[in-house]
Formats: structure tokens, C-alpha cells, sequence
């Protein structure tokens, strides 16, 4: 029994090729996908950096070459007809331990486009439900994905990788709370209506920003976004009243001299009550005088400030991969370790049930005299089965305690090997005989 | 028994300091709401140990600054406890715990024998204004500790350094509330403790100002108090500045009512 993975990521396959290939439901396909034969067990994750099948199987070779015809036949929806050749570079299979450790990097976001991002272990937990409602998840997979979690949680925990934010947005997102105790009470006034001020508005929002002002040149685009985010649409012209009721300035609207100049600020500070004012200039070239910033009470910060912190923060996250590496290693060895132990399982039947055989044997050959002696066949029965119990529990402990699959499987050779546990029944009886 | 209890305090209140210096230390948040925690244990054993000793009883008997400081670390770390619980001001750890250990450290002075004979003497005013004079002092220091922690996020914010290390420390906004509320309830304190003092005076010399070095030097700083008050208050002084101010006005009564006292 081995673990299969057939996937394509970011890296290996472009955005309009994986969109061919992204799954919004991933349980009619698993269902076709899971047989008794090759198949075992499965569990498909799509996501809008990668989509893959992660199976266990009793034939490798086999479901490798299912795994390709499941991308190309249930998976492609709406591909051009030379997707094939497109798809067949794309992906990447892996088998055994490096499957095992790719899903465990995949988990701990080591994988990641943006290292670190929390998404995917919600995303990789939604593929393992999916598939445990689908029926194609049994007991290897489950106990391997609740290990990737585990993996996840511990890379979290351990290391700094997804402490600091890495996006300009979530900068500004975390600069506002090292000011403001909570966004839901503060209002936001935002200069511009294009795509990154869309960006931080949403970050906002999602920091709890509760009230927002919109003031664009173009008013129409302006009430656009303002309806999106439940806000209020102005002109640049309205921007000294405004200035006086926000909390936090968000201004990123092309021109070369600034929208908003120190006077415009000061006198809006001398109409507001004594509280902070953050305001992030996110335009180039910039939109807000830079002296605003030696105001009391202002904190001015531009995109080059934003952008410093973003990649001293990714480069932190980049020095704490190496840890998170380590981890990922060390649980793949743990993973490997149980699996080694799974194998062990027909070897300690076959061990008990040889055991046992014997036992009985001896025991029925010196029943006849035994009895004679006065002793109960019950406490020979007793005595025989403790012996054979003490014996065993040593080298059974043993073969179920393997950490490394290498030597574990070396393990379990030489102790059907010691133990005799491939011969033929009837031979190994009589040989036992002989001897005795 | 409550020599005990007090000992416990301390090394509960100084293990509390050396968790939070680690939190703001190593940037871990974990640390700081430790200490927050240990901090709270200290204040329990710290309650307890004022009703096990005759010499902290409650009303204070204890006229002396080794009491009042022990009573006002107290105070000060159960004002920082339910603040702690509204804002998240944990970092503020760093200034409270170690202000607190200091506190109960001075205190312990005030267990000598001859010291408790003598403060069972003391008369009602003095009681009540040693623990007016505690209160406002521990209110007064908790200002003092935010407003300094809100010049570093200040200066930090500023000079754009460390930026976006959310949870190191608390926010300006959180920090100048903490400011605005210990100075004007400490300052009305340290009013009525001022008042309790003169009547205390009064009580046992007929003087109506006791012309102390300590009596001037704790009017000097009630009136600078005032300004600061005034200030913000009345004439819409920035956040900085009253950080500045909460800061400076502490450290100068520091030196009124403890330096005086113990280098006159």
C-alpha cells in the first residue's frame, strides 16, 4: 500500500490553465474516483493556487496512471483541446514520504504563493470534510490529514511564519490597531476609488472599520465602491469638512501635488476633538504633504513606510521557514513511524495465531497426563496462555514501536524470519516435533 | 505569618516584572497577559497579608511612607487590574509590576515593632489621609507608566520604526484613555488627601500648615497636578503632551513625598 499525489500549483501550471481544472464540489469526482480495486482512499484539494489528488492505494503504478485520466476526464471543464499538452507538463506526482511532506508543507503554508497565509489549512480542511462525506476517506487518510493538521498547528505555534503581515493592506490594517483600540467606532475617510484603495478598504472592513466616506474626482466611481461597502460617496471638494470627522485618511489618486496640504490638516484638527489621526498615503507620487506628519496628534505614513515593513516582515517569514521545514520533517518521520507500525499488524496476527497454535498443541499432548496428576485442565490452560503472553509482549512492543519505516520493515523481516512465520504450517509442526 | 505573605508578594510581583520585560523583550504577547495573570495572583496574596498583619490592617493605621507605599503598590496593581480588563493594555505590565514590587519592598519597612507602637498613636485624619494619599499616588503612577508607554508607541509611530507589530504594545488610544481617567480621579484623590493632611495638623498641633519639607514639596506637586489638569482638560492639551506631563508630574511627586521623606 503506498500514497499517491497528482497536482499542479502556481508554480507549475499558469491561472488559465488551473482554472480549467478547479473543482467547486469535490464529491461527484471523488466518488468516481474511489474503486476497491486501485483506489482506496482519496481526497481532492482545489484551491485558486492548486488543485490535487492525494490517494492510498494498494497499486502505485496503477493509480498513477488513473490519477492522470481522473485531471484529464473529470477533472478538465472546458479545456481547449490542447490542454493535454499543457496539462501533462503541469503536473506533479509524488509518491510515498514526498507526498507525505508535500501535504504537510502545503498545510503549514510553506507551500504557499504568500508564505504563511492562513487560507489554506481552512482550505485543506474543507477538501478532507468533503471527502469524508463522499465516503472516500478512510482510516490511513484521515489519521494522515488530522497529522497534517497537527503538523500546521505546531508550524504555527512554533514559529513566527505567519505572524507579521506581508501586504501593504494588512500593514496599514495593523497600524490602525497600534493606534486605535477597535475600527468599529471610527470612521474612514478614503481619496481615490481605484484597486489598492479597494484592497485596504476591505482589509479595513474586516478589522471592523464600521463607517466610510469615499471622496473621488470622478463622484460616479466613487458611489460604486461606496455601494459596495455600505458607504458615502463625495467630491474632492468636500475633503477639508470631512477631514475633520475621520479617524483614519486612506488617499491613493494619481496627480503630482498633493490633495491634502498641512493647512488643510491643521484646520481640521482644530475643529475635531483631541484623538488620533492615522493617515496612509498610498499614492505615487504623493498625495499628502509630508510635513502633515509633524502635527501632533497625526501619524502620517506613505507607501514606501507600508512597503519597508511588508518585506522586512516577508523576509521574517522567509528565516522562519527553515524552522517550519524542521518540523515538517520531524512529523513526516512520526507519520512514517505509525505507518511502519500499520505494517506490523499481519506480522503480529501471524505471531499470536503461530503462538497459539503450538500451545494448544502442547497442551492437548500433555492434557491425558496431567489431568491424571489431579491438575484442572482450566489453570493449564491459564498457566500455558500467560506464558505465551509474557513471551510475546517483548518482541510485539517492539515490531508496534518502529519510528522509521526503513528499519522498521528490516524489523519485521528478520522477526518473520526468527519466528518462522512464512514456512509452510505443516512443515514448521513437524520440524517442532522433530526437535522436540 | 504576614511577613511571609508580604515575602510571597514581592517574589510573586517581581516575577510578574521579569515576565513582562521578556514580553515587550522577545515581542511575545503570551508573556505579557502571563504576567497580567501572576500580577493579579500577587495582589490575592497581597490583600490577604494586609488582613493577617496588624500593621496593614484596614483602616491604615500605618501614618509612615514604608505603609503608604506598600498600600498604594497594592492599589496601583488592582486600578491596573480592572483597566487590564476593558482595554488591551497588558504590555503596561512592564511599568506596573515592577512599581508594584518596589512598593511592597518599601513596604516591608513598616513591620519593625517600634514603628506599629507608634502609628497606633496616630490620630483618625491620619489614617484617612494615608490612604487618600495611597490611592491618589498608586492613580497618579499608573498615569505616569501609560503615559510613558504611550511616548514610546508615539515616538516608535513617528519615527516609523517597528512598525506593525501589533500586540507589543497597547494603543495610543487605549493608552491615553488609561491617562485621562488616573489623572483626574488621582488628582482628586491627592486633593483630599491634601485636605486630610492639613486637618491632621491641625488636629494634633493647631498649625494650620505643618511647614514640612514634605508638606511643600507634596503642595508644589498638587499644584502642578493642577496645571496639568488645567491643561488638559480646560485648554485641549494634545495626547503627547499629557503623556509628557502624566509622566513628568509623577516623577515629581515621587521625589515630594517619598525623597523628601527619607532624605530630610
Amino acid at each position: 500500500m503506498n500514497i499517491v499525489l497528482l497536482g499542479m500549483n502556481h508554480r507549475t501550471a499558469p491561472l488559465a490553465l488551473r482554472e480549467h481544472y478547479a473543482v467547486d464540489d469535490p464529491g461527484p469526482p471523488l466518488a468516481k474516483l474511489v474503486d476497491r480495486d486501485v483506489v482506496a482512499e482519496a481526497v481532492l484539494l482545489s484551491t485558486c493556487n492548486r488543485v490535487e489528488a492525494l490517494v492510498w492505494t494498494a497499486r502505485p503504478e496503477v493509480a498513477r496512471l488513473r490519477l492522470r485520466s481522473f485531471f484529464e476526464r473529470e477533472l478538465a471543464q472546458g479545456a481547449p483541446p490542447d490542454a493535454g499538452v499543457a496539462l501533462g507538463e503541469s503536473l506533479y506526482e509524488l509518491t510515498g514520504g514526498e507526498a507525505v511532506r508535500h501535504l504537510f508543507r502545503v498545510a503549514a503554508s510553506i507551500d504557499s504563493m504568500v508564505l504563511g497565509e492562513p487560507q489554506i489549512l481552512g482550505q485543506v480542511k474543507d477538501a478532507y470534510r468533503a471527502a469524508v462525506e463522499a465516503g472516500a476517506c478512510g482510516s490511513i487518510l484521515t489519521r494522515l490529514y488530522q497529522h497534517a493538521f497537527a503538523t500546521a498547528k505546531r508550524v504555527r505555534n512554533e514559529t513566527r511564519i505567519a505572524e507579521r503581515p506581508v501586504s501593504v493592506a494588512r500593514v496599514a490594517a495593523e497600524l490602525a490597531a497600534e493606534i486605535f483600540e477597535t475600527l468599529e467606532d471610527k470612521a474612514a475617510l478614503l481619496v481615490g476609488a481605484g484597486d489598492m484603495i479597494e484592497l485596504a478598504l476591505e482589509t479595513m472592513r474586516e478589522a471592523g472599520l464600521s463607517r466610510v466616506r469615499i471622496a473621488n474626482r470622478t463622484r460616479a466611481r466613487a458611489e460604486s465602491l461606496a455601494s459596495r461597502f455600505d458607504g458615502t460617496a463625495h467630491g474632492l471638494d468636500e475633503l477639508p469638512g470631512l477631514l475633520g470627522t475621520s479617524d483614519v485618511v486612506l488617499t491613493c489618486i494619481g496627480g503630482h501635488a498633493p490633495i491634502l496640504a498641512r493647512e488643510h490638516v491643521e484646520r481640521a484638527l482644530r475643529g475635531r476633538p483631541l484623538r488620533p489621526l492615522l493617515v496612509l498615503d498610498l499614492g505615487v507620487p504623493r498625495n499628502v504633504d509630508p510635513s502633515v506628519d509633524e502635527l501632533d496628534g497625526v501619524y502620517l505614513h506613505d507607501v514606501d513606510d507600508l512597503g519597508r515593513v511588508a518585506e522586512a516582515n516577508a523576509e521574517e517569514r522567509r528565516r522562519e521557514k527553515i524552522l517550519a521545514e524542521a518540523i515538517v520533517l520531524e512529523e513526516c518521520q512520526r507519520f512514517d513511524g505509525w505507518l511502519a507500525a500499520l505494517a506490523a499488524v499481519p506480522t503480529i496476527r501471524d505471531l499470536r495465531d503461530r503462538a497459539e497454535r503450538i500451545r494448544a498443541r502442547e497442551v492437548e499432548r500433555a492434557a491425558g497426563r496431567l489431568e491424571a496428576a489431579g491438575v484442572p485442565r482450566e489453570a493449564l490452560d491459564a498457566l500455558t496462555r500467560s506464558l505465551v503472553n509474557k513471551l510475546l509482549h517483548a518482541p510485539v512492543a517492539r515490531l508496534r514501536a518502529q519510528e522509521d519505516r526503513e528499519q522498521g520493515l528490516a524489523t519485521l523481516e528478520a522477526a518473520r524470519a526468527l519466528f518462522a512465520l512464512d514456512g509452510d504450517e505443516a512443515d514448521e509442526d513437524a520440524a517442532e516435533d522433530g526437535e522436540a | 505569618m504576614s511577613a511571609d505573605l508580604h515575602a510571597l508578594t514581592a517574589a510573586i510581583y517581581l516575577t510578574a516584572s521579569v515576565l513582562a520585560t521578556l514580553g515587550l523583550a522577545l515581542r511575545r504577547a503570551a508573556f505579557s497577559r502571563t504576567a497580567v495573570a501572576v500580577l493579579a495572583a500577587g495582589a490575592v496574596v497581597h490583600a490577604i497579608a494586609f488582613f493577617e498583619s496588624p500593621a496593614f490592617a484596614l483602616p491604615p493605621r500605618n501614618a509612615g511612607l514604608p505603609g503608604a507605599a506598600d498600600l498604594a503598590a497594592w492599589l496601583g496593581t488592582v486600578v491596573f487590574l480592572g483597566l487590564v480588563r476593558r482595554a488591551r493594555l497588558h504590555a503596561l505590565a512592564v511599568l506596573v509590576a515592577p512599581a508594584a514590587f518596589l512598593g511592597v519592598f518599601v513596604g516591608s519597612f513598616a513591620l519593625d515593632p517600634a514603628s506599629l507602637a507608634a502609628r497606633e498613636q496616630a490620630p483618625a485624619w491620619a489614617h484617612a489621609h494615608v490612604l487618600l494619599a495611597s490611592a491618589g499616588f498608586a492613580l497618579l503612577g499608573v498615569a505616569g507608566a501609560a503615559g510613558l508607554l504611550y511616548l514610546a508607541q508615539h515616538r516608535s509611530l513617528k519615527r516609523k520604526t517597528r512598525l506593525g507589530q501589533r500586540a507589543l504594545l497597547p494603543p495610543l488610544e487605549a493608552l491615553d484613555r488609561v491617562n485621562a481617567f488616573t489623572v483626574s480621579v488621582g488628582f482628586l484623590l491627592l486633593s483630599l488627601a491634601l485636605v486630610t493632611g492639613v486637618l491632621w495638623t491641625h488636629a494634633t498641633t493647631g498649625a494650620l500648615w505643618p511647614r514640612s519639607p514634605h508638606a511643600n514639596a507634596a503642595l508644589v506637586a498638587w499644584a502642578i497636578y493642577a496645571a496639568l489638569v488645567g491643561a488638559r482638560f480646560l485648554a485641549r492639551q494634545g495626547a503627547a503632551w499629557s503623556a509628557r506631563s502624566a509622566a513628568a508630574g509623577f516623577a515629581f511627586l515621587v521625589l515630594a513625598v517619598a525623597g523628601v521623606g527619607v532624605w530630610r
